[in-house]
């Protein structure tokens, strides 16, 4: 959710906008600083002037409508473009949700409630939701989720599918989801917002290698 | 334009619902549409599978294009038909923010709503656990007073982004009908009660009102205690 902000901000030439990077594992997202501006205690926060926008893809749509004359367009003309931008970003949250039940099942699920059958089930579905995108990538022509232009669907669904090849994702078994994700990866927008961490080890855990 | 769209979709679902007050307040009416029945799979069978693989409801078309997720449906709505019906994304940038904001908390409302009222349905009997249960009523009733300090802020009259009904309404106006059809108590919300309260007669939702709810007008008491 936070590179998904930081994107929308490069791509609309906001560069320059105050950010401070806190971390997770010391609890820092439940700090005051971030509780005055998010009371739910969550990252990313934003705020614009007195305007609050912490859910991420509220602070990518709300940048785009406010700054639609500068930077990059990131949203079509096209109505099949716009319809499939919409579609595609909205799925992007069932993306989302499922790589977390995989990936975050400890995290969020306390040991006693733990089940083998419950992480099966994860995983089929998450492998289920992969073979959909890299299908999407099959069928869609130009390169982006969208059609023929990055738009705002690349901005909110681009990270997650970093995401899952960080964690292990078999580029063999999904080539156009490769292939999508290895082509973008140097978009300046992306280049200049990708996670700190990652860039030093590019190459993370191997949880999802057998999806 | 209506009779070119077409929206398959089951009583009581409040992305359903959402799609059906923006076709409402963009002045769609005689969009084609067919509801089905969860119960019998019916969101599984062809006639849906051939526009949304997914097997989910709502599935919704415009000519060739599909826009089956609700809120990117809404989204689609508002913004080729910006010209007509009810403006539902306001002008003022203070608005818009707060409408955006709001539409996506949404979400994570409607999430929590879910995990307490369909914990059954989303978990197999093996995996089911009291404890887990109780975390999520309380998940949902920090979620409320949230949503109701929310409200109370804007003061009485307003709408979720301010002075104007707009799509953060279109979107979670299901969801707090869903609450109190389950049961949650005015009493305990009564910020949340006045909100139900000004939108349920607006013509949009009430053109939309789920009819197995006005059929059998009494809900259940799930929520009662939350």
């Amino acid at each position: 959710p936070c590179w998904r902000v930081m994107i929308a901000l490069e791509e609309k030439n906001l560069k320059g906008y105050n950010q401070r990077l806190l971390a997770f594992e010391k609890m820092e997202h439940k700090s005051e600083e971030v509780m005055k501006m998010n009371p739910r205690g969550q990252l990313p926060a934003f705020k614009h002037g007195d305007k609050v926008l912490n859910e991420s893809y509220a602070a990518c749509l709300y940048l785009e409508n406010q700054f639609k004359s500068q930077g990059n367009k990131l949203i079509p003309d096209c109505p099949a473009e716009l319809a499939m931008m919409y579609q595609r970003m909205f799925e992007g949250l069932t993306l989302q949700q499922k790589m977390a039940d995989v990936i975050y099942y400890n995290w969020k699920v306390p040991e006693g409630e733990r089940h083998d059958s419950a992480v099966k089930r994860n995983r089929e579905s998450l492998t289920a939701e992969i073979k959909m995108w890299e299908g999407y990538l099959q069928k869609t022509s130009g390169g982006f989720l969208a059609g023929k232009t990055f738009s705002l669907a690349d901005v909110c669904v681009y990270p997650g599918i970093c995401y899952v090849f960080h964690f292990g994702l078999c580029e063999e078994r999904y080539p156009k989801l490769a292939a999508y994700y290895n082509r973008l990866k140097d978009r300046p927008s992306i280049k200049a917002s990708g996670p700190p961490t990652w860039l030093e080890n590019p190459q993370g855990q191997d949880m999802l290698k057998d999806i | 334009m209506a009779k070119d769209m077409t929206l398959l979709w089951g009583s009581g679902s409040p992305p359903c619902w959402r799609v059906m007050i923006a076709l409402e307040e963009k002045n769609l009416q005689g969009y084609n549409h067919k509801l089905l029945s969860f119960d019998k799979k019916e969101h599984k069978s062809q006639e849906v599978l051939d526009i949304n693989p997914r097997g989910q409801l709502p599935s919704f078309k415009h000519g060739d294009n599909i826009v089956n997720d609700s809120y990117a449906a809404c989204f689609y709505l508002e913004s080729q038909f910006k010209s007509q019906g009810n403006a539902l994304i306001p002008d003022s940038p203070a608005e818009q923010a707060l409408m955006y904001q709001r539409m996506f908390e949404g979400l994570v409302f409607y999430e929590k709503l879910n995990a307490v009222i369909y914990y059954k349905w989303f978990v197999p009997e093996e995996e089911r656990h009291d404890s887990a249960l109780t975390r999520n009523k309380e998940a949902l009733a920090t979620e409320l007073k949230l949503w109701e300090g929310y409200l109370k802020k804007l003061g009485s009259g307003s709408y979720l982004a301010g002075k104007s009904f707009s799509l953060a309404d279109v979107t979670v106006f299901p969801t707090v009908a869903y609450l109190f059809r389950f049961g949650l108590s005015a009493e305990r919300y009564p910020v949340l009660g006045e909100y139900y309260a000004l939108l349920k007669d607006r013509p949009s939702i009430k053109a939309s009102w789920p009819p197995h709810w006005l059929e059998n007008t009494k809900g259940q008491d799930t929520l009662k205690e939350i």
